[in-house]
């Protein structure tokens, strides 16, 4: 049996959590929510997760905060950013600090997945 | 015989001169027009002498010349400027003893040595001298009058008949003089301090429309003083959405109605500028009892233009301080919208690929759908919830429960907190009681003071950003809401100033928020304070009774309210 590549999904909202692994595993991942950054780095999956989709703002840590968090592990992940503060300056400044993708909420099926074609190829 | 005729036609001279002179002062000619004529009157009528008039300045100290046509300058130039006092020379000596002063023959005289008088006046070719001073009416000493002879003489009782007689008509001049001169000044102070105060003044007698105007309203109506004044002309100037007003106060005043009037209208000049008037007027009757209106114009545009933008920068304010909290909002009900859209969307594209897939995954499709209608029944309650918040356009007063009121706001800003990574804590009193008030407007103010705790804690790295937000019962049946944050807090001493518009620490805010919400809670008859906290960070509380006067007993809510409360009312 092929391994899916596993993408994990960091959000505190329960409706995003809930939807998207649904739609990653219907584009053949493997896929894994974790309600907030501090439950995802206790967890066993930092080590196989081949791509995140995180949320900028949250509770506590935020996507960014987690984002420097893995680089000072050394545990670099392709990161899909998602957000529903974002305005004109957010994406840009994402790209910058090194995500492959920043999404809007509302965002497509498309998008989703051109975003993770993006990481994929690169990979 | 001879002499009888001489003193006859002297006399009859002497009475045309006489006339002559009072002529002059009645048709206003110049008091050293005057004088000298007195002095050439007197020279003629004794023959041989020369005469003098000295003044005595304002201050009383020192001579001023007066007239003197037949005296050498020089002579009168050594007199003008002395002292007025007994050693001077005999015209300071009666000016300052108020007495008449006989110098017989100088070549004789020991007074005025201290300032050799006697030396002067005798190489002038003079040896005798009679000075007489010159009073006022009130017994003021005005100046001297002065009989010069080129031989000793004494004056006999003719003299002083004459020297009398003169005196008193150059008392006259002079004094007239002295009145008009004030009468200018005044008259010069009042043109400037109307000027000044842009105030003109008018006098009105009803009944001949015989109008006078200072010269200052002349200048606020914009018309020339050369040109007669006509009521056409006046209401030339007058706003013509004013002039109905006007007509009727001047019917009112013509028909005796109105003694005392005061109201502002508009001026309208040739330029189409317009002008704000205020005026005040006051009716008065002569002794014939004819009415006469006077009165004060003052120009008041200037005040009511920046009455007008103060007021416009005051709706300013309240407008900038609506879109102020909206726009804090609007980014937390974007938020709380495009969550459940997102996944709304997430889902339905879950569902088409679910069923597109051979064989199609009609549970896993139903699953999501199902999703897809509770997220869309979350984005609904989201809009129910901003419904309520700000439907309710007018001031409203209704029973409210502060901690619902506020449960609703934490709901909806519920966001921006997190985003701040602010950790709230509700602590509600359980047996609060509900408050009567604009519940819309409450509201406003906890969200205001909700994002000012949230905001103060934005720097804070070193501790938990813990925001307590309390309600509960206070005294005197008020109720209490209090919003403790952990921030950079205040200085004592400037807790007044968080209250000013425009006071702000923060780099973006506008700082109004605090004024607005204070004028919100004394409103409500209640009060709206700071405290600095024990610890870090500051205390922001209202405090509103639980119903006030401008609420009526309505039916609906007298239910809430304690028989002892309602009884005190």
């Amino acid at each position: 049996m092929v391994m899916r590549s596993l993408v994990s999904v960091v959000d505190d909202d329960e409706s995003v959590r809930e939807s998207l692994p649904d739609l990653l595993r219907e584009f053949g991942f493997a896929a894994q929510a974790f309600s907030s950054a501090e439950e995802f780095l206790a967890s066993d999956y930092v080590g196989q997760t081949r791509c995140l989709i995180l949320d900028i703002a949250m509770p506590g840590m935020s996507g960014p905060d987690l984002q420097r968090e893995l680089t000072l592990r050394r545990q670099e992940i392709p990161i899909v950013f998602i957000t529903a503060y974002g305005d004109e300056t957010t994406r840009p400044r994402m790209l910058e600090q090194g995500a492959v993708e920043c999404l809007f909420k509302p965002f497509s099926d498309t998008a989703l997945l051109g975003a993770l074609d993006a990481v994929f190829r690169v990979n | 015989m001879h002499t009888d005729i001489d003193d006859r036609k002297r006399a009859e001279a002497l009475l045309a001169g006489e006339k002559r002179l009072l002529e002059m002062v009645a048709g206003g000619y110049s008091m050293s027009g005057i004088l000298e004529a007195v002095c050439q009157l007197v020279e003629s009528t004794a023959s041989g002498c020369y005469c003098s008039v000295v003044l005595v300045d304002p201050s009383g100290t020192r001579l001023e010349h007066g007239a003197a046509p037949s005296l050498p300058a020089s002579f009168i130039t050594s007199i003008i400027g002395r002292p007025v006092n007994v050693d001077s020379g005999p015209c300071a000596m009666a000016s300052y003893l108020n007495e008449q002063v006989i110098a017989p023959d100088l070549t004789s005289e020991t007074r005025w040595a201290a300032y050799a008088w006697c030396p002067m006046a005798l190489a002038h070719g003079l040896r005798a001298c009679w000075s007489t001073p010159i009073s006022s009416t009130a017994g003021k000493v005005l100046g001297a009058f002065a009989i010069y002879y080129d031989e000793p003489k004494t004056p006999t009782s003719l003299h002083q008949s004459l020297i009398e007689q003169f005196t008193h008509i150059a008392s006259i001049a002079i004094e007239r003089a002295q009145s008009e001169t004030a009468l200018r000044r005044s008259e010069a102070f009042l043109a400037e301090a109307q000027h000044l105060s842009r105030t003109g003044s008018f006098s009105y007698p009803v009944a001949t429309d015989e109008i006078t105007w200072s010269g200052e309203l002349y200048r606020i109506f914009e018309l020339d003083r050369a040109v007669p004044l006509t009521n056409e002309l006046i209401y030339s100037r007058i706003h013509p959405e004013d002039i109905p007003f006007i007509r009727e106060m001047m019917d009112r005043a013509r028909g005796g109605d109105v003694v005392d009037f005061e109201c502002e209208y508009r001026l309208q000049m040739p330029d189409r500028s317009v002008k704000y008037v205020h005026t005040v007027a006051h009716g008065t009757r002569d002794q014939n009892g004819r009415l006469e209106c006077i009165g004060a114009v003052q120009d008041v545009t200037e005040r009511r233009l920046s009455e007008e933008a103060l007021g416009k920068v005051r709706s300013e304010f309240a407008h900038v301080a609506r879109v102020t909290s909206l726009g804090a909002l609007t980014a937390s009900i974007a938020h709380e919208v495009n969550q459940p859209l997102s996944g709304i969307i997430t889902n339905a594209s879950t569902c088409l690929r679910m069923l597109a897939a051979d064989p199609p995954n009609v549970e896993g499709a139903r699953e999501t759908a199902r999703r897809t209608i509770r997220d869309g029944n979350r984005a609904s309650d989201v809009i129910t919830r901003l419904r309520t918040l700000f439907s309710k356009r007018d001031v409203t007063t209704e029973s409210v429960d502060l901690n619902e009121a506020t449960r609703e706001v934490i709901a909806l800003s519920s966001n921006e907190l997190q985003r701040n990574r602010v950790v709230l804590r509700p602590e509600f009193a359980d047996d609060l009681p509900p408050v009567t008030g604009d519940r819309v407007q409450l509201q406003q103010v906890i969200l205001n003071l909700l994002l000012n705790a949230s905001e103060a804690m934005s720097g804070v790295d070193d501790r938990p950003r813990r925001l307590v937000i309390r309600t509960e019962r206070d005294e005197d049946d008020f109720v209490r809401l209090a919003v403790q944050d952990a921030g950079v807090g205040f200085e004592p001493q400037g807790v007044e100033r968080l209250f000013e518009a425009f006071y702000t620490t923060k780099s973006g805010g506008m700082g109004i928020g605090l004024s607005v919400s204070r004028s919100i809670i004394e409103s409500h008859h209640g009060r709206l304070w700071a405290a600095p906290n024990d610890g870090p960070g500051a205390t922001f509380s209202f405090s509103i009774p639980r119903r006030h006067e401008s609420v009526n007993g309505a039916g609906s809510l007298g239910a809430i309210w304690t028989p002892a409360v309602a009884d005190a009312q």
